[in-house]
């Protein structure tokens, strides 16, 4: 097999259909929030979930096998998402105050895991993910999950729009600011659950994050903002998950393939950067 | 039954009545013994100095923040319109005027329903009639401070509301503009819409207002222009204060003068 079938007819196998279709459901979710995630500025928010999402990971991974993950990570995501929208809709706490608790939440989820022996490996599997290996029912959870995030923003799309340009006419229009912003963090927090299981909880930052971002350098177009993120999403969940078959199926390097789809994305936003500051370059 | 703890809302023809209304940010309230209404075609002017409660009465009203005693009822209003002080936001952020103009429809839209016709009417129409028909495609922060008032106000006036609550929209507005947003306001008022405007420009609310609330904390005087609009008044509610009558500059008298 060489590099070309890499990106074409390896995807014929189940492992890498199940893979692509985890990806593609991910990347419309995580498209469409992070666009908003990036106009409301809420990337230490979303950080802070990851984070906060991690021991119930680890947690879930320990007392329930595979299958556990998901659901100690859906308990976590909903304790702090309510904490964290709490917390910043009462400004009770300081950036650092947050970053500490996080980052206290990530190191108990590393010593649960750790040292919880007869599950070697698991560490790994959380922090990068297990893209090529899962299994028919978790990438069908994996997608519902994702779906879910995506029905919510899609169903508030206007209202976050609304409140992500202008907060104070939305809540005068009549929309309540507390569950517009509960909505959006919800289901930030549902995709890192499900992205948690793909691509590993290191790496979802750049699923979530990098899409938004690299469309701002794209377009000033609201509409386009959206198309440019799923599009660029897609594109590198393509490009990421074929240079991780064939690193590890063909060239039977075991890198996680979770990791070279982060770095896809953080390519193709290089390449987007690298466009913008040589047109700006023509311009000026 | 439990006795009352919150005032419930009245039934009436007005397009607002308040009685005895107070409304608090926090422990004190900023703004007392609100006693109005406000009629279907009819604008009321709201006047007062800085931090008298102008801008609370307005939230009052849109229920931002708390009416914490007497009773507020807003007429079959088809949704209340409303141009705020000031505006925070993004300079940078993608929309277009027409796309903050079209904000305006959302409610009206629900969930499920795309812009129609109507809806693109509706917007056309409200940037037509605040004079930003040739930068209606425009990245809204591109626009200049007084364009984007306009555009706030586009914004209300797209909602179509029964009810239209205007804080300082004279402010930053040069003279042709005032003179066509006055215009646009007497449309307003002829096609049914009750109309609030807080200003300091007396002028401005003998020309347009039917009726006019002094407030200072709490509410001093409210009726018919010709019964209000009176020195009496306007020295209670300004202590010292120069105001503009018919063209000339009237420095009224305070408590504690020079
Ligand atoms: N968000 C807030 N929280 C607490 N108090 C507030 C808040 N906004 C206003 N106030 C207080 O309420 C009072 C009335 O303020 P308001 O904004 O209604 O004044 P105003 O008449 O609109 O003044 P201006 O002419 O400056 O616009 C002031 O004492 C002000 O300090
Ligand atoms: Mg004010």
């Amino acid at each position: 097999m060489n590099l070309l079938d890499s990106f074409t007819t390896a995807f014929a196998l189940p492992f890498m259909g199940r893979a692509l279709l985890v990806l593609i459901v991910l990347s419309i979710a995580a498209g469409l929030i992070g666009v908003f995630i990036n106009l409301r500025g809420l990337e230490f928010l979303t950080d802070g979930l990851t984070h906060a999402v991690f021991p119930g990971l680890a947690a879930g991974f320990v007392f329930g096998g595979q299958g556990g993950v998901l659901i100690g990570a859906l308990v976590a995501a909903a304790a702090a998402t309510i904490v964290l929208t709490l917390m910043s809709n009462n400004k009770v706490t300081s950036d650092a105050t947050t970053a500490i608790v996080l980052t206290a939440m990530f190191s108990i989820g590393v010593i649960i895991v750790s040292a919880s022996p007869g599950r070697a490996g698991g560490l790994e599997q959380l922090l990068f993910g297990h893209l090529l290996t899962v299994t028919d029912s978790e990438a069908l959870i994996t997608a519902i999950v994702a779906a879910i995030a995506l029905v919510l923003v899609v169903l508030t799309f206007r209202r976050q729009v609304f409140h992500a340009f202008d907060p104070e006419g939305s809540a005068a229009a009549g929309y309540r600011r507390v569950s517009t912003e509960l909505v959006l963090n919800v289901a930030i927090a549902l995709v890192i659950v499900a992205a948690s299981n793909a691509v590993g909880n290191l790496l979802v930052l750049a699923v979530l994050i990098v899409p938004g971002a690299l469309s701002r350098l794209v377009t000033t177009k609201l509409g386009a903002l959206f198309v440019v993120a799923v599009g660029s999403a897609l594109l590198a969940s393509w490009i990421g998950l074929s240079l991780g078959f064939n690193i590890s199926v063909v060239g039977g390097v075991d890198v996680p393939a979770g990791a070279t789809v982060a770095l896809s994305f953080v390519l193709l936003y290089s390449i987007a950067l690298i466009v913008r500051v040589a047109r700006k370059g023509l311009n000026a | 039954m439990s006795p009352r703890t919150r005032p419930i809302p009245i039934i009436t023809d007005d397009a607002l009545t308040i009685t005895g209304g107070s409304f608090s940010y926090g422990d004190t309230p900023a703004l007392t013994d609100v006693t109005i209404s406000v009629k279907p075609g009819e604008a009321m002017a709201l006047i007062g100095p800085n931090g008298s409660g102008k801008s609370t009465l307005l939230k009052g009203v849109l229920g931002l923040i708390p009416l914490v005693e007497g009773s507020m009822g807003l007429g079959t209003t088809a949704g209340i319109g409303y141009l705020p002080q000031t505006e925070h936001i993004d300079p940078e952020f993608p929309v277009t005027l027409k796309q903050v103009v079209m904000m305006g429809r959302y409610r009206k839209l629900g969930l499920f329903r795309f812009p129609g016709s109507a809806d693109r009417a509706a917007v056309r129409e409200a940037i037509a009639s605040v004079g930003l028909g040739n930068v209606a495609n425009k990245r809204f922060g591109s626009l200049s401070g007084g364009q984007q008032q306009r555009g706030f106000l586009a914004r209300a006036l797209a909602a179509q509301p029964s009810l239209l609550l205007l804080d300082e929209p004279f402010n930053g507005l040069d003279q042709p503009n005032r003179d066509a947003l006055m215009q646009t306001l007497r449309q307003l008022k002829a096609a049914g819409v009750a109309i609030i405007v807080t200003t300091h420009d007396l002028e401005l609310a003998r020309e347009v207002c039917d009726t006019v609330l002094f407030v200072n904390g709490r509410q001093i005087a409210f009726g018919p222009k010709d019964e209000v609009l009176t020195l009496a008044n306007l020295q209670e509610v300004f202590h010292e204060f120069q105001v503009e009558i018919d063209e000339h500059t009237v420095v009224v008298p305070g408590h504690e003068g020079h």
